[in-house]
């Protein structure tokens, strides 16, 4: 057996109302590849900023051993010179300049004058691509024309002219094709002989088989057993480390009464808005029924907020097919039809696209719906009406404020997510969209955030919720959807539904029956 | 914590304090500056900046700007003046100014902006030398005089004391009693967060109003432009705090995704801000060659920036979602005064630009330490 290089021991890490990490331990040998698997928010990619030192010490508890020195960062860049390097899911590359000029960002070699010297600087990055066997791309290619999976192996090549031992790979093939792939594993092996230690985050299991010496676990921010050798585990043990126990009872129970159809989605189709001809969903259709929790579960990327937002009206002109509310065909052209014909949105990132942080609670949460509390005519805000109903929301929510014109910046995310609840509630929907509603928020709100679900949907409101959360979804829904890379590939009924089953379809190792 | 509380009212009123210690100063340094004859000067002054400042602060707080607002002044004081002059009287002539050169120019900008979006910052800056061009076209290069009592009484008229201090008493009671609903309201509803604001705002006002009666309550009265300022700059102030619309200006301004998000005409939004600025840009055209009882293709050069200097200087962010039309006002006001003060204190103009730069650029300094806090 080779060298441990890399040894993470009681790992913690708090964010303010979130415990991410939560006692991490596991080691990796030089040589191999360990992949970390996990659910979405299990932790894995705050494990690695740790790691890489984007959240440096002492911002989380715990020992970081490399090669068996116990090593503190205090900045990316200590992490980096003692070989540990990271490849994000999002690449840092700078896409107009050369590969060379990215692998060798701010230490180019230079000439007696400090200019740049532009053949030393090609000729390094030769040898470093002829070391990986890269035939695909010159040092002198812009990165702006290079395919993604190219822009990966420019990354690596970054890393490796760092001396990185240790490479974490964070979902590498996510933007990949098979092709892609194919290369993307060709260079790990290759690394694996030279001795370099990888740790690779995935979730697509047949990956994971292929590619993988050993396997750790990663939930709710907590290593699931030991590191296991990747020949002596099933995949339906591993997804049964992922899922874990069971739901506790932070769910309503359920006691609801399925109405009228009210929302029918057919064939909906939604491009893709960079490559032409690729689709993010794909002949998408189902219904939503009144007094219904419909669950829509998924990796992330599978196309879920695609196809929430393209029934929102937020991108008509990338939207095809079908949308009936009530049994009549409706065109929404733009969110503002979508609000008319009583549907709702609260959608997943909330600082991006749902709060206006400048502005007061009050603000935020009658925005969506100013008519009910203005003039017919001109709209002139009635101040008085708007406190009334505001105040009425905030006592009903329980948003811990002392004023309805507190900023929403300031508030915590639970605070701040019932405020948006408030805001779609005002506009009284008939059908209330909610992308992950509980992402990010402590779990005394995400009760009652359940809490009022289940209320709502007592109250004949039809609710369409997008979880990455397994047991949230189990929990709350009374039907669930499964969709993987764009399409729906399963629906299950509360009775049929299991962690396993959904994940097995959502990671795609099962693709076919229902 | 009363230090504390008296601290955070010189921050959040830091342009006006610097506004009453610019005045005061002045006034000792010259008796001239606080006659009313001079204020009033002052104030006629102001408007045309001010009445362009207000459509100007509605721009950039939906993150937006307009740099041919200069450029519209002058087309439209060109236009009004050619229609007089073919003999169409100053009734007709006005409102098809308002409408022709307004209205279509701001038009055009809304369009590219708010169909296509392209970036304000260029549409406008085409538009400012187009309409500069129309402008020096329409005139031959050379000014357009026009000789109509009625049109300059527009510009340079008066309301005479005594209407202006029936005016004044009547404004003065319906913002006592607006004032006084409104701490009802508050009291009931328990909100004490704001009173000290508000009692702020009832001293601001009851000092404004003492000073209009001061300056405008004798002599000649009140000068028609000023008049038509504070009745657009009151409209506005009631439209950005109490009216759907101005709700939608600062979720734009905040947030545009969240705010097409929440269900609001994004596309339609920008087009009537920019249609507006177009509207009052032209209107201050009209009111100066109204005053100048002609125009010259050349007039409202560089407006766009004191303009700009105004709505900054007044705190409203570049950034788009705070800000306010009051703000502006005092802006405008602080430019005025300074450049009345040291043209009265003999400072020569090319000293007067670099020290109005050097107070624009204070101005966001200090805006941008506020905003790091």
């Amino acid at each position: 057996m080779s060298e441990v290089v890399l040894k993470m021991e009681q790992i913690v890490k708090e964010f303010p109302g979130v415990r991410a990490l939560d006692n991490v331990n596991f080691e990796a040998r030089a040589g191999e590849v360990l992949a970390l698997v996990g659910e979405n928010g299990a932790g894995k990619s705050t494990l690695m900023k740790v790691l890489g030192g984007v959240w440096p010490y002492p911002s989380y508890q715990g020992d970081i051993f490399i090669k068996g020195e116990n090593r503190r960062f205090y900045t990316t860049r200590e992490a980096e010179e003692s070989g540990v390097a990271i490849i994000y899911q999002e690449l840092n590359l700078i896409p107009e300049l050369s590969v060379a000029e990215n692998i060798f960002l701010d230490r180019q070699p230079t000439n007696r004058l400090g200019a740049i010297d532009w053949r030393k600087l090609n000729s390094d990055t030769q040898t470093l691509l002829d070391e990986l066997g890269i035939r695909d791309f010159k040092p002198a290619d812009q990165v702006k024309h290079l395919t993604v999976g190219k822009q990966q192996m420019v990354e690596i090549a970054k890393a490796l002219s760092k001396r990185a031992r240790i490479l974490v790979l964070d979902e590498p093939t996510s933007a990949l094709t098979d092709r892609e792939v194919a290369e993307l594993f060709r260079i790990i092996r290759k690394l694996k002989q030279d001795g370099v230690c990888m740790c690779y985050i995935s979730h697509k299991m047949e990956e994971i088989k292929q590619i993988a010496d050993r396997v750790v676990v990663l939930r709710d921010g907590q290593t699931i057993g030991d590191v296991t050798a990747i020949t002596d585990i099933t995949l339906d043990q591993i997804i049964a480390r992922m899922v874990g126990r069971d739901i506790k009872d932070m769910f309503p129970a359920p006691a609801r009464q399925r109405g009228e159809k009210i929302l029918e989605v057919r064939n909906l189709e939604v491009d893709h808005p960079d490559l032409a001809g690729e689709k993010r969903v794909r002949k998408a259709s189902f219904s939503a029924y009144r007094g219904e929790i419909l669950g829509i579960a998924g990796l992330m990327g599978a196309g879920r907020t695609e196809l929430v937002s393209a029934i929102f009206g937020a991108c008509p002109d990338a939207t095809h097919g079908e949308v009936l509310v009530a049994g009549n065909r409706i065109d929404i052209r733009s969110p503002a039809d979508a609000i008319d014909h009583g549907i709702a949105l609260l959608t997943e990132d909330r600082k991006a696209f749902g709060l206006f942080l400048g502005q007061s609670i009050a603000f935020n949460t009658t925005i969506a719906s100013l008519p009910t509390i203005s003039s017919r005519s001109i709209g002139v805000i009635d101040a008085a009406r708007e406190r009334a109903l505001v105040e009425k929301y905030v006592a009903q929510l329980g948003v811990k404020t002392h004023d309805i014109d507190s900023i929403v910046g300031t508030l915590s995310g639970g605070n701040q997510q019932k405020v948006i609840l408030g805001r779609w509630l005002n506009a009284g929907p008939k059908i209330f969209i909610l992308d992950e509603p509980t992402r990010g928020i402590d779990i005394g709100a995400k009760v009652e955030i359940y809490k009022l679900l289940d209320r709502l949907a007592g109250e004949g409101v039809a609710i369409v919720m997008i979880s990455s959360e397994l047991p949230e979804v189990l929990g709350m829904s009374d039907r669930i959807l499964v969709m993987r890379e764009g399409a729906i590939v399963a629906e299950f009924t509360r009775k049929q539904a299991t962690k396993e089953a959904i994940m097995e379809y959502a990671t795609g190792a099962r693709r076919t029956g229902q | 914590m009363r230090q504390n509380q008296a601290l955070q009212f010189i921050k959040t009123n830091a342009t006006l304090i610097a506004l009453v210690v610019l005045s005061v100063a002045l006034a000792l340094a010259d008796p001239t500056f606080s006659t009313a004859r001079n204020l009033s000067n002052v104030a006629r002054q102001v408007t045309i900046v001010g009445i362009v400042g207000v459509g100007m602060t509605m721009v950039i707080l939906i993150a937006g700007i307009d740099l041919s607002v200069g450029s519209v002044v002058g087309v439209a004081a060109v236009v009004v003046t050619l229609l007089m002059q073919a003999g169409i009287a100053a009734w007709i002539a006005v409102p098809l100014t308002l409408v022709v050169v307004g209205g279509v120019i701001g038009m055009w900008n809304g369009f590219w902006i708010a169909r296509y979006r392209i970036p304000p910052f260029i549409i406008t800056l085409g538009m400012l030398t187009i309409a500069r061009g129309v402008a020096l076209t329409l005139s031959g290069g050379s000014s357009v005089a026009v000789a109509d009592p009625r049109f300059a009484s527009l510009g340079g008229g008066y309301i005479p004391p005594v209407p202006t201090l029936v005016i004044l008493a009547v404004s003065a009671a319906l913002y006592g009693t607006m004032l006084i609903r409104g701490l009802g309201e508050r009291w009931k509803s328990g909100g004490r967060g704001k009173l000290d604001r508000l009692a702020a705002g009832a001293i601001i006002a009851a000092v404004g109003f003492a000073l209009a009666v001061y300056v405008f309550g004798r002599g000649d009265g009140l000068p028609v432009p000023v008049a038509i300022f504070v009745i657009i700059a009151a409209a506005a102030i009631f439209v950005l705090g109490h009216t759907r619309f101005g709700r939608r200006l600062y979720a734009l301004g905040g947030n545009e995704e969240a705010a097409r998000l929440s269900g609001i005409n994004v596309t339609r939004t920008k087009m009537i801000v920019y249609v507006t600025v177009s509207l009052l840009a032209a209107l201050s055209g009209i009111l100066l060659a109204s005053r100048l009882n002609g125009a010259s293709p050349n007039l409202g050069t560089m407006f766009e920036l004191d303009a700009i200097a105004a709505v900054v200087i007044g705190g409203t962010s570049l950034a788009g979602g705070s800000g306010t039309i009051g703000g502006t006002i005092i802006g405008a006001l602080i430019i005025g005064v300074l450049n009345n003060g040291m043209s009265l204190l003999g400072v020569s103009s090319f000293y007067q630009l670099i020290i109005k730069g050097l107070i624009i650029s204070l101005a966001v300094w200090f805006d941008v330490l506020q905003k790091r806090k």
